[in-house]
């Protein structure tokens, strides 16, 4: 650990005293143009913004998470090794492990709602630490998924990623494919309507579309979701009781899949099959909040065109 | 013994007897009530029919059977266990505090079960049930063991001490698995509330066993609670085994709140609230402050949840949290009113 | 009642200790030396203790290292004097609160002050979306109020320590369902948010939170300190408050407002850390052995407290950073529990 006494001047003097060749610069959703002498390398991301980056062939040095990695929806098939796990609390981050990567720049997502970014104040915040060693910046949580993704290749091409690569392009490629697919299967069933849901013990929680960017981008792309009459405040979900599960009768179910559990709660309710659909086992998977690159997006696009063409879009009629 | 001399006695006696029988009347008018009202309106007609001719294609009538039912049967129980629970504690501890949660019982059950979804992805309530109770007990057993290290044994204030000590470091525990796994946080948070909802059957077969265990248990140490709450030294004049009658009380308050906590979560407030109002109205004697308890606890944990199905449609609020929203400012109003419950 | 009749366990309480004491303080004292130096030099980067010494100086010497300076003068310092400072409130304001209500669970966790701030603090980050200095200020005003509300509750003809410590168990079992109930209302980041929150953590340790805590301090300590003395004269009591009248009543009002006051600011710095107001009164007083309460040897007990779960949840697990409020409980409250079982004489926690 000694050689980090040495190359710690260095870092810090390299935020300082320009001498390379190409200067960088970003501008978030904050408005914040972070601008750096040279093109920033060595890279910390949140869970988000590294399940963004790592299909792009940006390898961050080291992750903070919410919770622990192996649980993060984002980053699941990800390959990480060599990458420093830095933080696998909210709100929590090794600042000092963080200082010894030697960063250039943190990576993360803008949150417009609730003005942070991820990690929350605490980590990334204008008073934290973090900011104190390194500028932090990234794309802005929006209404669609596929901008978000967009963003992260404009950022990563400009970290001097290589996008033309088979493996991204084909990626990318797949997800084109999915997509058209996809809208094809929805077009073919002008009637079909979709609810998504999260269920758990003690209520059905029904989500508004706005509310979810992988959702919007389904609406814009035809599909026909149920939107729930009384969203809660801030217009996320309506809450159903149990007695109630039968309000709403779409022809087709999703369900919020960040954990394993949800679906397994839904089915254990006596009264989740008084949704017709959920009787006939129309029922799949809705990728919650979590869509961060081009291959996970192709993959639940297929699975969910798989059950579209499936489902019986007069069933509720 | 003269006329004179017994004849108000009696009559506070036949008084309290005709109390206890008004409130089982009222306890079984809740629980139709329960059965008859939800956050779904279903027409007293329909629920009787439901009642008398069950149709199983009849979305009304799966209600009322999977989800009312249960959950009123769940409700009674949890409420009488929680009622003795809190009165058994308060005299075997004499500490006007004593509560369930106090003695560590909650967050030994909180741990299991956070550990339970975090390591072994269970997912539903029936599977936390034996969780739950294992860790209420082994958490009380654990705190009535330090406390009864030294030379007198558990005194109510070691057992209070080492209870809030206990639950403390159980939360830390629970604190820590939280933050680290957002799908054990999203599970807990709602059964950490304390609820019936989403309650089957099969709990209640689980569950009834203890509590009707505990029941007997703690009726059976009744008179040995009055004794302890005069002061150890009265109860040793009294010819009580101090050490075993507390030890017994303590058991009996594992069972019955471990079984509770299994069933609906940690509620808080009712052990706590209930055998004080029972007090108010009976007087100090256990003899009468646990059947008061008994029945009190069921009509304010049902109440409540009735309620809680109604004020927030289409969607319901916990139980947990109406018993707390209404049982506060009546406990409040109970300590102001009177000249000090002393137990 | 608890122990009612006989000598009450938390009886009496002087500014003035004996030799004993004085002995007891300085070791204690020592050990929060030993604690604060171990902070400051233990992490994932490597400073040499020389080279700790020398940044600590370089305020005064000039830079030594920039990146030597930023760990030890940016980061661990200012968490080691928050986990101090923070500590030594939670703790004097915990045996005051006993002291008062002669009781050892009334202190500020369990009577509802540390949940008023919590409920204030959850419903500005779930509801109102606040963060920062805002939230802080949330939860600072939402624990004065609890305070307020609860003594006026428990105001008839005088405050009774009982009905005190009653009605604030009430008021905060309310205000825990509130909690509750937001939780489940809540997007589970907004849950997260306020889960840290409530945990309490010395992450945002820097000048903006040390400061206003460290004022606080400054005047609340001599203030609760000079109140204190001959403090078993004021304790509370519905027969004693009638017998000496309204100046003891007023100046036992202040010492309950003081209290509240190290409390809340203490929460507003670093959130509700669990149990160390608690724990430190019971803790300093079976080191002190006399069965009375000390307050200064209490406030060392919490800043040690404090500063030694920090340096735990921080280095005891690798690739894992905890907050404070994690171990507090667990630390604390397993040398609360050991003390209990190896003291022989009963009562006298």
């Amino acid at each position: 650990m000694t050689k980090l006494i040495l190359i710690a001047p260095l870092l810090f003097a390299s935020l300082h005293v320009g001498v390379a060749a190409e200067e960088w610069r970003y501008t978030d959703g904050s408005g914040q143009t972070v601008e750096l002498d040279e093109v920033p390398k060595r890279i910390i991301a949140s869970a988000d913004a590294a399940a963004g980056l790592i299909p792009l062939g940006i390898r961050p040095v080291g992750i903070y998470a919410d919770s622990v990695v192996a649980q993060s929806k984002p980053l699941q098939g990800l390959d990480l090794s060599g990458i420093e796990i830095i933080g696998s609390v909210w709100g929590q981050i090794d600042i000092e492990k963080a200082a010894a990567l030697q960063p250039d720049l943190v990576i993360a997502e803008y949150w417009p709602m609730d003005g942070n970014w991820s990690g929350g104040e605490v980590v990334t915040g204008p008073e934290s630490p973090l900011r104190q060693l390194v500028p932090v910046t990234g794309p802005t949580q929006g209404d669609s998924i596929l901008s978000l993704i967009e963003d992260y290749e404009q950022l990563a091409a400009s970290l001097g990623a290589d996008l033309t690569v088979p493996a991204i392009e084909d990626a990318k490629r797949a997800f084109q494919a999915a997509r058209s697919e996809f809208e094809e299967a929805v077009a073919a069933k002008p009637d079909l309507t979709v609810l998504a849901v999260w269920a758990g013990e003690d209520a059905l929680y029904v989500a508004a579309t706005e509310g979810a960017a992988e959702l919007s981008d389904f609406s814009r792309w035809g599909l026909n979701l149920i939107d729930p009459e009384n969203a809660d405040d801030r217009g996320y979900w309506e809450t159903l009781s149990w007695e109630n599960a039968d309000k709403y009768q779409p022809d087709l179910i999703m369900v919020d899949d960040r954990s394993e559990q949800t679906m397994a709660t839904a089915l254990a309710q006596p009264t989740w099959t008084t949704m017709r659909a959920a009787e006939t086992g129309a029922v799949t998977d809705w990728p919650a909040f979590w869509l961060r690159n081009y291959a996970a997006y192709a993959r639940e696009l297929e699975h969910l065109t798989v059950a579209i063409k499936a489902a019986d879009q007069h069933l509720t009629d | 013994m003269t006329w004179a001399d017994t004849a108000p006695v009696r009559v506070l006696a036949d008084r309290r007897i005709v109390g206890l029988v008004a409130m089982v009347l009222a306890l079984i008018g809740t629980a139709l009530a329960s059965i008859g009202i939800g956050a779904r309106s279903i027409a007293p007609e329909t629920v009787w029919t439901a009642l008398v001719a069950f149709d199983p294609q009849s979305t009304d009538h799966q209600i009322i059977w999977a989800l009312r039912i249960p959950r009123t049967l769940i409700g009674i129980g949890v409420g009488i266990a929680l009622g003795m629970a809190g009165a058994v504690l308060q005299g075997a501890t004499r500490n006007p505090l004593a509560d369930p949660s106090i003695l560590g019982i909650h967050a030994g059950a909180a741990v299991l079960v956070v550990i339970g979804i975090f390591i072994f992805g269970l997912t539903s309530f029936s599977q936390y049930v034996w969780l739950a109770f294992a860790g209420a007990g082994a958490a009380m057993l654990f705190v009535y063991s330090v406390a009864s290290l030294g030379r007198e044994g558990a005194t109510p204030v070691k057992l209070a001490l080492a209870g809030a000590a206990t639950t403390a470091a159980l939360m830390s525990v629970v604190s820590a698995v939280l933050l680290t796994s957002l799908n054990t946080l999203d599970e807990i948070r709602f059964w950490q509330v304390g609820s019936l909802a989403g309650r089957d059957m099969s709990i209640f077969t689980q569950v009834v066993p203890f509590l009707l265990l505990g029941t007997v248990l703690a009726f059976a140490i009744g008179r040995t609670l009055d004794g302890l709450a005069m002061g150890d030294d009265v109860a040793r004049g009294l010819g009580q085994n101090v050490a075993v009658s507390r030890g017994l009380a303590g058991l009996a308050a594992v069972i019955l709140a471990g079984g509770a906590t299994a069933a609906a979560g940690p509620i808080a407030f009712v052990g706590l609230t209930v055998p004080h109002l029972a007090r108010a109205i009976t007087g100090p004697s256990y003899r009468w402050i646990l059947p008061y308890s008994m029945l009190i606890a069921p009509l304010l944990l049902l109440g409540s949840d009735i309620l809680g199905r109604i004020v927030a449609p289409p969607g319901e609020v916990q139980v947990g949290i109406v018993t707390a929203a209404l049982g506060a400012p009546v406990f409040i109003a109970l300590v102001r009113r009177r000249k000090l419950a002393e137990l | 009642m608890l122990e009612k009749s006989r000598a009450l366990p938390v009886t009496s309480a002087r500014l003035a200790l004996t030799r004993h004491e004085l002995v007891v303080t300085c070791w204690l004292s020592l050990g929060l030396a030993a604690l604060f130096a171990a902070s400051l030099y233990l992490g994932d980067y490597v400073v040499a203790p020389l080279d700790v010494v020398r940044s600590l100086l370089s305020p005064f010497t000039g830079v030594q290292t920039q990146g030597v300076d930023f760990i030890v003068l940016s980061l661990r310092l200012p968490r080691a004097i928050l986990a101090i400072l923070a500590g030594a409130g939670f703790a004097l304001s915990g045996v005051m609160f006993q002291t008062l209500l002669r009781n050892p669970l009334a202190s500020p966790d369990i009577v509802g002050i540390s949940t008023g701030a919590s409920a204030a603090a959850v419903f500005a980050i779930v509801v109102l979306g606040w963060g920062g200095a805002l939230l802080s200020f949330g939860a600072l005003a939402g624990a004065l109020l609890t305070a307020v509300a609860i003594y006026l509750l428990a105001w008839r003809d005088g405050v009774s320590p009982y009905r005190v410590v009653l009605i604030g168990i009430a008021v905060s079992a309310m205000l825990s369902a509130v909690i509750s109930y937001l939780f489940t209302r809540a997007r589970i980041f907004e849950v997260q948010q306020a889960m840290a929150w409530l945990v309490g953590s010395l992450n945002a340790a820097n000048t903006s939170e040390i400061i206003p805590l460290a004022l606080a301090l400054l005047i609340l300590v001599p203030t609760g300190l000079l109140l204190g003395r001959g403090l078993s004269a004021l304790q509370l009591g519905d027969d004693t408050a009638r017998a000496l009248g309204s100046r003891v009543e007023l100046s036992r009002l202040s010492l309950l407002l003081c209290a509240v006051a190290l409390s809340a600011f203490s929460t507003a710095a670093v959130g509700p850390v669990a149990f160390v107001a608690f724990v430190s009164g019971p803790i300093a007083r079976k080191l002190l052995g006399t069965g009375r309460n000390g307050f200064v040897p209490t406030m060392v007990v919490g800043s040690c407290v404090m500063l030694g779960s920090d340096m735990l949840a921080q280095h005891a697990l690798p690739n894992t950073q905890l907050p404070v409020g994690v171990v507090t409980g667990l630390f604390g409250a397993s040398f609360l529990l050991w003390l209990l079982a190896m003291s022989n004489r009963q009562g006298r926690v």
